[in-house]
């Protein structure tokens, strides 16, 4: 091989290699990790919410008169035939089944029991789950039993979720006065006055004896944690509505300044809701507006996501005590306010069926937190895809897959028609909100923002002063290289 | 469980009768009741009867008095100084165990006890808390003892100690900065900076007074932690959350003097905060002292009360020694007067808006000054005074001092500081340096001081090179009884540095010793590194035949900072080595190497093919009819 030919080789093999291995090898080792989440799947689970779950609660039917041997059967079909003329995006199913009195447990699963009467109606325990519908021989004869079951059932024992889950809007409505739901919520109850004054209330009784019987109600659901406290000098500036006669909530929200009470970061529970029972200084005197009455000397108001606000038309004396007469109504209004803070009720209405309500919310909730943890997922993937230089660190990964393992494992309890007892929601409530924490764990991972600020331009301008003379060196020499070939032929053809 | 549920909402049925307001859903519910929920249902009538027949909702027989004393002790200092000390006292409601806080019957209470603290506290399992906020100059010299035995004061910025209840010293670390975190929110500090390079383990120093049992588990250890942040700025926004932690909030009592302007803008002061938890078996309760201390220098600050904004004054309001010419243009200024006459509201610029009405006892000013000054305490336009110049303020009346005096220079005999100590940095190199502390016992006893140490890791300390210089001919084994010395940890831990020295009557010793300055990582700099590194005081206490416990000033270290720009320098300077390396190899590789006299000879012949070249170039461009002048003459 001539020395020229070999040159022109080496410069070759020097561009080749350059091209080929080095700038590939120089790319693969300043590289921010990333890890590889499964987006097909994510995506094609946030595109079909829900499309996996059928949520299927058990229902039992007896009766204690006549013996309807396949009155479950005919009742699954009117409930079926109910349920499909609405269909919403959650798919719901009742497993209508036969009662039996050594598997199933009236307290804690739903039964609907059949009761001759005169005339037909129905009635929802509030101490249990059991629904007892009455229906006379008429109503056996034209055969309308089962119709009526099922409509009842469907559109009054399992109101929340037949409005809900068969709904257009879905489960998405937000109460805009309820709070995220969270497992834990951290109660603070706030005696202020605006002077300085010595006061005292006697509320410890009054939580022992009728507040501890909601918490160990709702302990499935929420579990709260209970503080009070006397602020003094404090009455969230009231005085300057002291003139107003009339003023409109408007005026009240933007007059009153909460900032003092809103104590969130000191509590480890991620909500925190308040009641704070106000009374005027003695400097700003009555607060006219206030519809007090002398049974009820405090008016209420209800604060969107934060809590209760009871005002108090006169400012108290010194060394009062506040008595159990008066914060027992107290409690009660803030214990009827607090469920509608939770999102258990809507309006100012009373929880009529406890049991069976706060069932339904378990459920809702459970598909509320697999919704949100999988719109999570879903900006963590569009996160990663926006910023292609973001680290993803296998932390992410490991959380991601263990988030949608556990999504599984909730689905398939929620699917399982031969589950759906008070376990089944309480054990899929607390993975779900294991769920959520999880999918927020890998969101919020510390490396991947913290990887955000060295973009690729960066590492372009710091290995610039290296790459830039290589290339133009190896470029140069290989066109030089050949250059001299065709220059060589010039020679030779002249 | 459904009994008592139901006798819940039965009796929330009835107070809802009570307003007139019962729906039919409850009702509908009352009348399903199966039998064994009657009872409770007759319960809840006669008792509904009973509220009715009773509505007593305030009662208003008895005196509520809560465990808060508050007390204002004000004492004039040589010099025109006054040193005004605020002291509060708290105490909280029972708290008991966290893990019980979830269980159905369990509730909290707070009254006067700030309930930011407490949740915070019983998170992190702190049994004791002591938070200092210091600025200034404490001339001990001049004023003697610093208040309450040095105890309360800090070093200049904000020092942290606590005792933590955990079941290893890594479990009280993550409790620790937990803490620091937390009261950083609280108190609007940089408290979140407190890292592992910046906490001790004490063992000599900072012990709590009384034995500690563990409270939250019986298996838990106790362990003291501290750490400061040097020369920390400490401003408005830290005495804020201060006052929002006393019950009157600042709007009352002796606290409705406090204003973030006079106090930030005195000679020296400090806030502090300790908190004890005193406990039995099931239960535990927080005792907080919160004192604020401050000396002002009174001449300027009722100067600048005056005159907010500074102007020259007037020449007849110059006070001139007339022994020496003096006009409109020239004055000798005098010693400052002696004569003084002021109100405590001109030094504070607010009156005490009454007492506090929550205490057991009433909010007291004391007033510790010699015979010949005049304490009188004003209430509208009535003046009275005390023989002891103490006053308890008992209403809610706007209240002021006056203090009049013909001597300043006449006070109560101050107490001496037991000794002195100042420390200071030595040397002047770049890589290494020395600091050398000064001790000084003026008294006729030996005594005793634990020494404290802590200095940041990047001070790589020589303990070897520790020496004593001391005019008596001490010795180190003289002086030095014990000593804990940790060496630091590049970036995990600091040098932690404990002496128990004991130094005889009338001398004064010096501690030196040597170490050398690291370089920090590029990243590690602060913005403004050519400032220079704090490094925070050291703490002399003495335990015997005194308590007292003096920090000395904080250290402003230089150390050599790099050009920032350096790293890219070097990425550049290398890359450059590096493309000629590469660059001679390849051009050596590719290139055609060819020896001179071949290139020369080479040359001269292309030189010669040029010429002909170009010769034969002219040739070929003599003038030549072109095709275009040929056609036009064909067709001519």
């Amino acid at each position: 091989m001539s020395t020229s030919k070999l040159r022109k080789a080496v410069s070759l093999w020097f561009i080749l290699f350059y091209a080929l291995v080095g700038v590939p090898l120089w790319y693969k080792l300043t590289a921010i990790y990333r890890a590889p989440l499964p987006v097909k799947y994510i995506e094609a689970v946030h595109e079909n919410l829900h499309s996996d779950v059928h949520v299927t609660v058990p229902v039992y039917v007896r009766s204690d008169t006549y013996t309807f041997p396949d009155v479950h059967d005919a009742v699954q079909v009117q409930v079926n035939e109910l349920l499909r003329s609405k269909q919403g995006p959650v798919t719901w199913s009742l497993q209508v089944l036969p009662f039996d009195n050594t598997t199933v447990d009236p307290e804690l699963d739903h039964v609907v029991t059949l009761v001759l009467d005169d005339d037909i109606g129905f009635t929802i325990l509030y101490d249990s789950k059991e629904t007892i519908v009455f229906f006379n021989d008429e109503t056996v004869a034209s055969n309308d039993v089962p119709f009526f079951v099922a409509q009842t059932l469907v559109e009054h024992t399992f109101e929340l979720e037949w409005r809900k889950f068969s709904s257009s809007t879905g489960a998405n409505d937000q109460n805009s006065m309820a709070i995220e739901y969270s497992p834990n919520v951290h109660l603070s109850l706030s005696l202020l006055t605006g002077d300085g004054r010595p006061v005292a209330w006697d509320i410890e009784p009054v939580l022992q004896q009728y507040f501890t019987p909601l918490r160990e109600f709702l302990a499935p659901l929420v579990n709260f944690t209970v503080d009070t406290d006397i602020v003094q000098v404090n009455d969230l500036k009231l005085a300057s509505l002291r003139g107003a006669t009339s003023p409109s909530w408007h005026d009240l929200s933007h007059a009153i300044d909460l900032s003092e009470l809103s104590t969130t970061n000191y509590y480890k529970e991620r909500s925190v809701l308040h009641l704070a029972i106000v009374f005027p200084s003695a400097a700003a005197g009555e607060l006219d507006f206030i519809n007090a009455t002398t049974i009820h000397p405090w008016q209420s108001f209800l604060v969107p996501q934060w809590g209760v606000l009871m005002l108090n038309r006169k400012p108290l004396d010194d060394n009062t005590r506040i008595t159990e007469s008066y914060l027992k109504p107290v409690i009660y209004s803030f214990s009827r306010e607090l469920l509608q803070l939770l999102g258990l009720t809507s309006g100012n209405e009373d929880l009529s069926t406890p049991y069976v309500t706060m069932e339904s919310f378990q459920r809702m909730t459970i598909l509320k937190n697999l919704e949100k943890s999988i719109d999570t997922l879903w900006s963590l993937v569009k996160l990663t895809q926006q910023f292609p230089q973001m680290a993803v660190p296998r932390e992410v990964l490991d959380d991601v897959t263990a988030a949608l393992d556990l999504r599984l494992k909730i689905v398939h309890l929620l699917n399982d028609p031969c589950k759906g007892g008070r376990s089944t929601w309480n054990e899929a409530l607390h993975l779900s909100n294991e769920l959520l924490a999880l999918c927020e764990k890998a969101f919020f991972h510390k490396e991947m923002v913290q990887q955000n600020f060295f973009p690729q331009e960066h590492k372009i301008a710091v290995y610039l002063p290296l790459l830039g003379p290589l290339t133009v060196i190896m470029l140069t020499g290989f066109i030089n290289a050949f250059r001299k070939k065709g220059l060589d032929l010039d020679k030779k053809e002249r | 469980m459904q009994l008592i549920l139901a006798i819940f909402w039965v009796f929330l049925a009835a107070y809802k009768s009570q307003a007139e307001e019962i729906q039919s859903s409850l009702l509908t519910v009352e009348t399903s009741n199966s039998s064994d929920i009657d009872g409770a249902v007759v319960d809840a009538h006669v008792n509904k009867n009973n509220l009715i027949g009773s509505l007593q909702y305030f009662q208003g027989n008895e005196k509520i008095l809560y465990p808060f004393n508050e007390e204002l002790t004000i004492r004039p200092l040589p010099r025109n100084f006054l040193l005004t000390s605020f002291l509060f006292q708290l105490e909280s409601n029972e708290v008991t165990k966290p893990e019980l806080d979830s269980e159905f019957n369990s509730y909290k209470h707070y009254t006067v006890f700030p309930k930011a603290l407490s949740p915070i506290l019983d998170r992190t399992q702190t049994r004791q808390l002591h938070l200092r906020f210091t600025h200034g100059l404490w001339d001990a010299e001049e004023w003697g003892q610093l208040p309450r035995q040095g105890y309360t004061s800090g070093g200049n910025g904000v020092e942290m100690w606590a005792v933590i209840e955990a079941p290893d010293q890594k479990a009280a670390f993550q409790q620790w900065i937990s803490l620091a975190n937390s009261l950083s929110g609280l108190f609007c500090s940089s408290l979140n900076f407190i890292g592992s390079e910046k906490t001790t383990y004490p063992v000599f120093s900072f012990l709590p007074e009384s034995q500690i049992e563990p409270f939250f588990d019986v298996s838990n250890g106790l362990f003291l932690i501290r750490a400061a942040l040097a020369n920390e700025p400490i401003c408005t926004e830290n005495l804020t959350p201060f006052l929002k932690l006393l019950p009157t909030k600042g709007k009352s009592g002796i606290s409705s003097l406090l204003d973030g302007h006079k106090v930030f803008d005195s000679q020296w002061h400090s806030m502090s905060i300790d908190i004890e938890s005193k406990c039995d078996e099931f239960s535990c309760k927080y005792e907080m002292n919160e004192q604020i201390e401050m000396v002002f220098h009174l001449p300027n600050t009722l100067s600048r009360a005056d005159r907010p904004i500074p102007k020259p004054l007037a020449s007849d309001e110059l006070r001139c020694d007339e022994s020496k010419p003096h006009d409109d243009y020239q004055c000798f200024p005098l010693p400052e007067s002696r004569n003084l006459k002021f109100d405590l509201s001109k030094l504070f610029g607010k009156s005490i808006s009454g007492t506090n009405l929550v205490s057991e006892t009433p909010s007291r000013i004391c007033a510790v000054v010699a015979p010949n000054w005049n304490v009188l305490i004003r209430v509208g336009d009535t003046f009275f005074s005390t023989s002891d110049n103490c006053f308890d303020i008992s209403d809610n009346n706007f209240q002021d001092m006056v203090f009049e005096t013909d001597d300043t220079s006449q006070i109560i005999p101050l107490e001496p500081a037991p000794f002195f100590a100042s420390r200071s940095l030595t040397g002047y190199s770049q890589d290494a340096g020395g600091m050398r502390t000064v001790i000084k016992n003026p008294t006729n006893d030996t005594i005793n001081i634990f020494y404290f140490e802590s200095l940041p890791w990047f001070l790589r300390l020589y303990l070897s090179s520790l020496k004593l210089e001391s005019d008596s001919g001490l010795l180190l084994r003289d002086v030095i009884q014990d000593t804990f010395y940790s060496p630091a940890v590049d970036r995990q831990r600091p040098s932690h540095l404990e002496f128990n020295l004991s130094i005889p009557a009338n001398t004064s010793i010096a501690l030196s010793f040597e170490f050398d300055k690291v370089l920090l990582k590029y990243a590690e700099y602060p913005p403004d590194a050519n400032h220079g590194f704090e490094i925070e005081s050291a703490v002399l206490s003495v335990m015997s035949p005194m308590k007292y416990t003096v920090r000395t000033a904080t250290s402003l270290l230089p150390l050599s900072t790099p050009d920032f720009s350096m790293p890219y320098n070097v990425i550049i300077l290398t890359s450059t080595v590096m493309g000629l390396v590469f660059g001679t190899i390849f051009n050596l590789m590719v290139k055609k190497l060819v020896p001179l006299e071949e290139l020369e000879k080479q040359q001269r012949t292309n030189l010669l093919t040029a010429l002909k070249l170009r010769i034969a170039g002219l040739l070929q461009r003599r003038p030549r009819p072109s095709k275009s002048t040929q056609s036009t003459k064909e067709l001519q």
